[in-house]
């Protein structure tokens, strides 16, 4: 269905900043009292797939509005292909958005939402009819054209919005929480969608969400955000296995978190449950520094408790108090004899076979144990839930 | 109970027939009639168009053109003062200080209308403050000639029907959000065109609705302009009152009541059409129809 | 003006009470009002009520009821009443004869009534619409306190229904800081109106005492229904003043005056003491009766048919007419009520502008009475026709 168009846009730009290319330097906006986006540096490269993920107040719409220039920086600069848009309205810049509401004009049929950019920029008609059409097409939604807006299901309207800013070619394309509304099984289908459109098209895209999992599927690049500050900018694989934090490491992905201090060999941490060997701890503590290892669920082993204990594991032994079916994976929760909760996911192919109230053992391998700082905020009794996240995708 | 929605319906509807179908009814009734005597009001034994014949006198038509310039010229001048305001209310104005502004557009109707009416006759009178303070500050030498004036009914107008044009009005912009007019400058859209394409375009039921709100009461209005117009202010609703209240002649009054309302809603009817024919270039220069795919 | 003698309308009459007169008293609004009691006298016709209660001087019901003009009775003798002879007194207020009528037409007896006061050329009119009871003058005495002049007026030539409340009269007040001449009569009036204060007069909003103007200035009878008369009236009126005229206006005595927005203003005579009082310049306004002849009209106390409490309505009437009372009312609201000997008490009351509310019995005998008649809707013509020409 999909129509080779070129939407490339050779617009002013420098050598060390081609066009597409968004920087932003040092930017600060207040509201009141609070900063909401705190001396951000930020560089997307040209054609890049970047998503500004964390929860709602972080600064990440802020963030976007300021590219947009619905907001103005109170501080820092930000440039779009190699040029400064401070003051620049938003009419006036290279960019298009995709709204969350879609924010399509109920007034208009699906093709003059989608000409209506052209129009401001006094296309040629027979251009407008062209590009038009040629738009609806790679959004699959060429036979909508003369419906009206109001018409059609959320994803249709997703889609006219994807189209009315593409036709625009923009060198970045804004989008921003794009698939909130949409139901989950659609979403899932727009988060490929989008990416295949992104790598065909080679527009800059900064996406912006809360969805961890919409981030990791879609993203080259993920900025997680937390009061309007990068806390970590790298690619999915690293953000998952390797989070510089405790709330990076909270927030993408579930964890059980189980607190001590360092040991004074400073590779393990003391605990309740024993000393906990790790394979990644935190560079900035030393021996005796308050610390929390970090476990994933889905490397969190259950046996009973008669079975002997796996090789090459630690771990320590409970009570199973809950269970639950999630298709292709199981979820258990056990309440270890020292107190604590630890969460437990496993294949539904390779499920131990437990219930509820067997004495049961938990066990995990060194390597899968990070340590971080124990930053009082992130800290439960036992795991933590990604904070703020409504969605539970694992 | 087979029909609850039917029972819903019935005090809306009683409502209409109470105090809109029976009184209108009865009116059209009377201005059939005649009336009997000196002091008889009506009566409808005999029926006649001649009550119609009668209030078509050049006098109707006179006052006629007086009302309908009172009634375009204040409906067009509100909308003008309003449509600034209502922008600034909805668009510029945080949404938690609109209330209050809200608050303050209708503070004036607490007050009896006749009071605000005379209220304004003695600012504008000749030797009131107004005149007294343009004359100390230097503005104006002499007194302020404005009462019994064509002005002095516009700004009558003005301040009475002025809320009942912000509040329709503020609703549609309102609706209209944020969102959709972010999209239009983001889609490359200056304010101005932002406006005119889909801050007006969408905003139009709201604006159709203010015009109508101040254009027909102001139509039957004759208290706004005899107080501040005098002689110059005189309106039909005058003459209706006068055939019911003074001549005693219910069958005349009625068919001038008649004869109103019809003018009134073939000025609308017009008015519509123009708007209309005006608009059809605009509309066919955005209208976009792709057709079936080739 | 003395201290220990307050005159409340004339001294220190607030802005809001003249406009509350103006709101209530020979109606400005009433043209509201009548269209809304369209619908409730639609569905009825007026039918004769005849079984209502007569008052035979039995012991006093505990409650009265009047209907009246706004504004139009002194508070101390409402209370005095009550607290010498019992009945509470509930006061409802109507802003035109019509309303009244309409309001009595509707009820058909049972509007809870006991006290009305029409204005005396719809007497007439509502005797013969049975909304109105016979007086039992037994019971009101002090009828002997009336000035006979005020008494057996052409719409009650017995009194059988209804005995003067107040009366007034038509003149016309003028700048004289503007007009340097003196004028004195309704064709001086006609002439000032398009020379010196031309664009600056103002007349009565009234088909009547409009045309009034024309008759009485030549020497036309009031009550005509001569063709010829009426045509020769329209001609003048309508092509010769009205293009002169700023504004129709009933009471100029609540703006025009203190305001000095008018030159020469066509005014009953109450409005225009208000006026010049309230306007603190009574040397530039100069007051001029009518002439050679103008109008009086008369309101009246009168008792509802199916009045509920008749013998406390007969009682209250009896109660107002003592010289006393009748003093205070006139105080109240500068009219006068037509009492005996009530020019002396006033004067020794020391009330102001008295010359607006006495007149000698040579200039009472210049006052005409109005009437309803077959050229009421020619009048309202001319009137409506009048506006239009002066409006263009």
């Amino acid at each position: 269905m999909t129509t080779q168009v070129t939407l490339a846009a050779g617009k002013s730009s420098t050598p060390t900043e081609p066009s597409g290319t968004v920087v932003l330097d040092g930017v600060t906006r207040r509201f009141g009292e609070t900063k909401a986006v705190d001396n951000l540096s930020l560089r997307v490269e040209a054609g890049e797939f970047l998503s500004l993920l964390g929860p709602s107040g972080c600064g990440k719409t802020t963030t976007l509005r300021m590219l947009a220039g619905f907001e103005h920086p109170d501080g820092g600069d930000i440039r779009i292909s190699g040029t400064s848009v401070l003051g620049v309205p938003p009419y006036k810049r290279d960019v298009n958005t995709v709204f969350q509401a879609y924010a399509l004009f109920p007034h208009m049929s699906v093709a003059e939402n989608v000409a209506y950019g052209l129009r401001q920029k006094r296309v040629p008609r027979a251009e407008v009819r062209v590009r038009v059409a040629e738009a609806l097409e790679l959004v699959q939604m060429r036979s909508f054209a003369d419906r009206k807006s109001t018409q059609l299901s959320g994803g249709q309207q997703q889609r006219i919005a994807l189209a009315r800013a593409l036709v625009n070619k923009p060198s970045v394309l804004l989008l921003d929480e794009p698939l909130g509304a949409l139901d989950r099984q659609l979403r899932e289908e727009m988060q490929l969608e989008l990416k295949l459109l992104q790598s065909q098209l080679g527009i800059t895209f900064v996406f912006v969400t809360h969805d961890q999992g919409e981030a990791l599927s879609m993203s080259d690049r993920i900025a997680v955000m937390r009061e309007g500050r990068i806390e970590q900018l790298a690619d999915a694989d690293t953000i998952y296995a390797r989070p510089d934090s405790a709330y990076v490491a909270a927030f993408i992905g579930q964890q059980n978190f189980v607190v001590g201090t360092l040991t004074s060999s400073g590779d393990a941490v003391d605990t309740t449950i024993g000393a906990l060997k790790a394979a990644r701890i935190d560079s900035g503590l030393i021996s005796g520094d308050a610390a929390q290892a970090a476990i994933r669920p889905e490397f969190v082993r259950i046996t009973p408790a008669a079975e002997p204990k796996p090789t090459g594991t630690q771990g320590a032994d409970g009570t199973l108090i809950g269970l639950a079916h999630l298709g292709e994976s199981m979820q258990y929760l056990v309440q270890l004899d020292a107190g604590q909760s630890i969460l437990s996911r496993r294949p539904t192919a390779d499920a131990p076979s437990v219930s509820v109230g067997d004495a049961v053992r938990v066990s995990w391998k060194p390597e899968h144990v990070q340590v971080f700082p124990a930053d009082g905020a992130e800290v439960a009794a036992g795991f933590v839930r990604p904070p703020k996240t409504t969605h539970s995708h694992n | 109970m087979r029909s609850p929605r039917f029972a819903l319906a019935i005090p809306a509807w009683a409502w209409l027939v109470l105090f809109f179908v029976v009184p209108v009814g009865y009116v059209i009734w009377f201005s059939f009639g005649y009336k009997p005597g000196i002091f008889g009001t009506h009566a409808n034994d005999v029926l006649s168009f001649d009550r119609y014949v009668e209030a078509l006198s050049p006098t109707f038509f006179q006052t006629f053109l007086n009302t309908l310039w009172v009634g375009l010229a204040g409906t067009a001048l509100c909308l003008l003062i309003a449509f600034p305001v209502v922008y600034w209310m909805a668009v510029k104005v945080s949404p938690s200080k609109r209330g209050l502004l809200i608050a303050l557009v209708m503070i004036p109707f607490w007050t009896n209308f006749l009071v605000r009416t005379i209220g304004w006759q003695v600012i504008l009178a000749p030797e009131g403050w107004l005149s007294t303070g343009l004359n100390t500050i230097g503005v104006l030498d002499g007194p302020l000639e404005i009462l019994y004036t064509r002005t002095a009914v516009l700004i009558g107008v003005v301040y009475n029907y002025l809320p009942l044009m912000i509040l329709p009005l503020f609703v549609a912009f309102d609706r209209v959000g944020a969102p959709l007019r972010e999209a239009s400058k983001d889609l490359g859209a200056g304010p101005i065109a932002t406006l005119a394409r889909v801050t007006i375009p969408l905003a139009r039921p709201g604006i159709i609705a203010g015009v109508l709100l101040v254009f027909i009461p102001l139509m039957g209005d004759y208290i706004t302009a005899t107080v501040l117009g005098g002689a110059k202010g005189n309106m039909v609703g005058q003459l209706v009152a006068s055939q019911f209240q003074t001549a005693q002649n219910w069958a005349l009054g009625s068919a001038m009541a008649v004869l109103l309302m019809l003018v009134i809603a073939l000025s609308v009817a017009i008015g519509a059409v123009i708007l209309w024919i005006l608009s059809l270039p605009f509309r066919s220069a955005h209208r976009l129809v792709l057709g079936p795919e080739s | 003006m003395t201290a220990d003698t307050p005159i409340r309308i004339l001294a220190n009459a607030s802005a809001s009470r003249i406009i509350g007169r103006e709101l209530t008293r020979r109606g400005f609004l009433s043209a509201a009002v009548a269209v809304g009691a369209v619908g409730a006298l639609a569905a009825c016709t007026p039918t004769s009520t005849g079984g209502s209660p007569q008052a035979s001087g039995g012991p006093l019901e505990n409650k009265l009821s009047i209907y009246t003009w706004g504004e139009y009775d002194a508070p101390e003798v409402m209370s005095a009443f009550t607290s010498e002879l019992g009945p509470q007194i509930v006061i409802d207020s109507f802003s035109s004869n019509e309303e009244l009528i309409s309001k009595l037409v509707a009820a058909k007896g049972t509007s809870g009534y006991d006290i009305v006061v029409p204005t005396g050329t719809f007497i007439p009119q509502m005797v013969e619409n049975g909304l109105l009871t016979k007086l039992n003058r037994d019971l009101i005495p002090n009828i002997e306190h009336m000035d006979s002049a005020f008494l057996g007026r052409d719409w009650d030539p017995n009194n059988d229904y209804s005995i003067c409340k107040a009366w007034g009269t038509t003149g016309f007040v003028y700048d004289k800081s503007v007009i340097t001449r003196e004028l004195k009569t309704w064709n001086d009036f006609l002439d000032a109106a398009q020379n010196e204060a031309s664009g600056k007069t103002s007349v009565l909003d009234d088909p009547g005492d409009i045309t009034g103007i024309y008759f009485w200035a030549n020497g036309i009878d009031w009550d005509t229904t001569d063709a010829g008369n009426l045509d020769a009236a329209e001609e003048y009126l309508v092509n010769t003043l009205a293009p002169h005229l700023a504004a129709f206006d009933s009471y100029p005595g609540g703006q025009s005056i203190p305001q000095a927005t008018m030159t020469l203003m066509q005014v009953w005579n109450g409005d225009a003491r208000i006026g010049i009082l309230e306007g603190g310049e009574p040397d530039r306004w100069q007051w001029v009766l009518g002439a050679p002849v103008t109008e009086i009209w008369m309101d009246n106390w009168a008792i509802a048919a199916g009045a509920p409490n008749p013998e406390a309505a007969h009682a209250f009437i009896n109660y107002v007419l003592t010289p006393e009372n009748s003093l205070a009312e006139l105080d109240y609201i500068g009219y006068h009520t037509g009492g005996t000997d009530i020019e002396q008490a006033a004067n020794d009351a020391g009330f102001e502008m008295l010359d607006l509310v006495f007149f000698t019995p040579e200039q009472i005998a210049t006052m005409r009475t109005g009437k309803v008649t077959e050229a009421q809707g020619r009048l309202v013509d001319i009137w409506n026709k009048m506006k239009a020409a002066a409006g263009a």
